[in-house]
């Protein structure tokens, strides 16, 4: 194959990649930080781009808040339902509640102020 | 819950409080209840606050002709208990005007038995920022998860922006609501919550006529309205009415909007309430 051929499919190749680097991590609706409440007060403000590990307490429950990869779940916690863990991981939309620990994480969305789930 | 507030933000406990407070009252589960105790004895003596959501309770009850009844707890109970086939529902004990209100006394007929929780919330809301406009609260958001209600503009000077949710991705939103000033908006949606019968699952949201889970082309109903309690009220209703009938309601008032999400995913908005819809494509219905 001739030498321009090559250049080609590189250039071509290098293209593809420089859009898609932009559709993964420009594109969406993802935000950068996570804001924790607790009992109604703010009582984290979240750099999701730093992986982490956080311990919120409420009275004797808590919840273990695990940031990794620019998301962020509850990895485990004291409540009985554990609806907050299978919520997974997120960096937008809908709010991951723990309704018994009475905890909140909402994502910085420049979008939106609430949401009806 | 979450709870913002602009301005004299010392005013945030005692919204939590009273949030908590009436969601100690009006709770059909918890035995301290007033309503509880109503639910057991069929009679007693009741809080104001018991007293005034009762009564908007049998006003809407009787506005949107028996939709939104109070009354239907006896048909929760039978559908939550059943394990392996679904309940025949029983109506007998259904029906809003089964209760009676004498000062602040209530009567129950024969097993009636209530349960707030198609109103409950809007009212906690609505009591919440009534609260707040006594105040110097310059701004404020409630979100108490399908309830949401905003009071005054928001102070970075940008319309409130507040998401619907796809109900066949709750997680994301299929719309969004853009306004400013004061609004209530709640969502009911078939998505919701569930009972599991027999690996079966069956929605939430029963129809007082039938005893069955409403079924129609509906997945969600949005209202829009200034009041919290009515918003709350009619979401139910309007969800349990179905679109063609829903939209007449509309077409008969003039004091909310509304947005329908359809189980094929389309959406459709009445007149005022497409005005402020963003972020999605839908079909007018006039007036």
């Amino acid at each position: 194959m001739k030498t321009k051929t090559w250049i080609l499919i590189f250039a071509t190749l290098a293209l593809i990649c420089s859009i898609l680097n932009l559709l993964l991590f420009y594109g969406g609706e993802e935000n950068n930080t996570a804001l924790v409440y607790s009992d109604g007060t703010l009582v984290e403000r979240i750099d999701l781009t730093q992986d982490a590990d956080y311990r919120i307490d409420f009275g004797k429950e808590w919840n273990i808040l695990s940031v990794k990869n620019g998301k962020i779940s509850v990895s485990s916690a004291s409540c009985a339902t554990q609806d907050c863990v299978r919520h997974g991981q997120s960096n937008h939309g809908a709010p991951i509640v723990c309704l018994p620990n009475r905890l909140v994480i909402e994502f910085e969305d420049t979008q939106l102020d609430a949401f009806l789930k | 819950m979450t709870v913002r507030i602009w301005g004299e933000t010392e005013r945030l406990n005692e919204v939590t409080q009273l949030i908590r407070t009436l969601d100690a009252t009006l709770s059909a589960e918890l035995e301290t209840s007033d309503i509880y105790a109503i639910n057991q004895n069929k009679n007693g003596i009741v809080s104001d606050l018991t007293i005034e959501l009762i009564n908007k309770a049998l006003y809407y009850s009787a506005e949107t002709d028996g939709a939104f009844d109070p009354t239907i707890y006896p048909l929760v109970c039978q559908w939550r208990s059943a394990a392996d086939t679904p309940p025949t529902p029983n109506l007998e004990p259904i029906g809003y005007q089964n209760i009676s209100i004498s000062g602040d006394e209530i009567t129950l007929k024969s097993e009636s038995a209530l349960d707030f929780g198609g109103i409950g919330k809007g009212f906690a809301a609505q009591k919440s920022v009534e609260l707040l406009k006594e105040s110097e609260v310059e701004a404020a958001i409630l979100s108490l998860g399908g309830n949401v209600q905003t009071l005054g503009a928001k102070p970075d000077g940008s319309k409130w922006a507040i998401g619907i949710a796809d109900p066949s991705a709750p997680n994301e939103h299929i719309a969004v609501v853009e306004f400013e000033g004061s609004m209530a908006l709640v969502t009911s949606g078939s998505y919701q919550r569930y009972y599991e019968i027999g690996g079966e699952k069956y929605h939430h949201i029963l129809n007082p006529k039938t005893g069955y889970p409403a079924e129609n082309e509906l997945a969600s109903v949005t209202i829009l309205t200034q009041n919290g309690t009515m918003a709350d009220a009619f979401s139910t209703a309007l969800f349990v009415m179905g679109l063609e009938k829903a939209s007449e309601f509309w077409r008969s008032r003039n004091d909310f909007d509304a947005v329908f999400i359809l189980k094929d995913g389309s959406i459709m908005a009445t007149d005022g309430a497409a005005l402020l819809l963003k972020e999605c494509e839908f079909t007018v219905i006039e007036r």
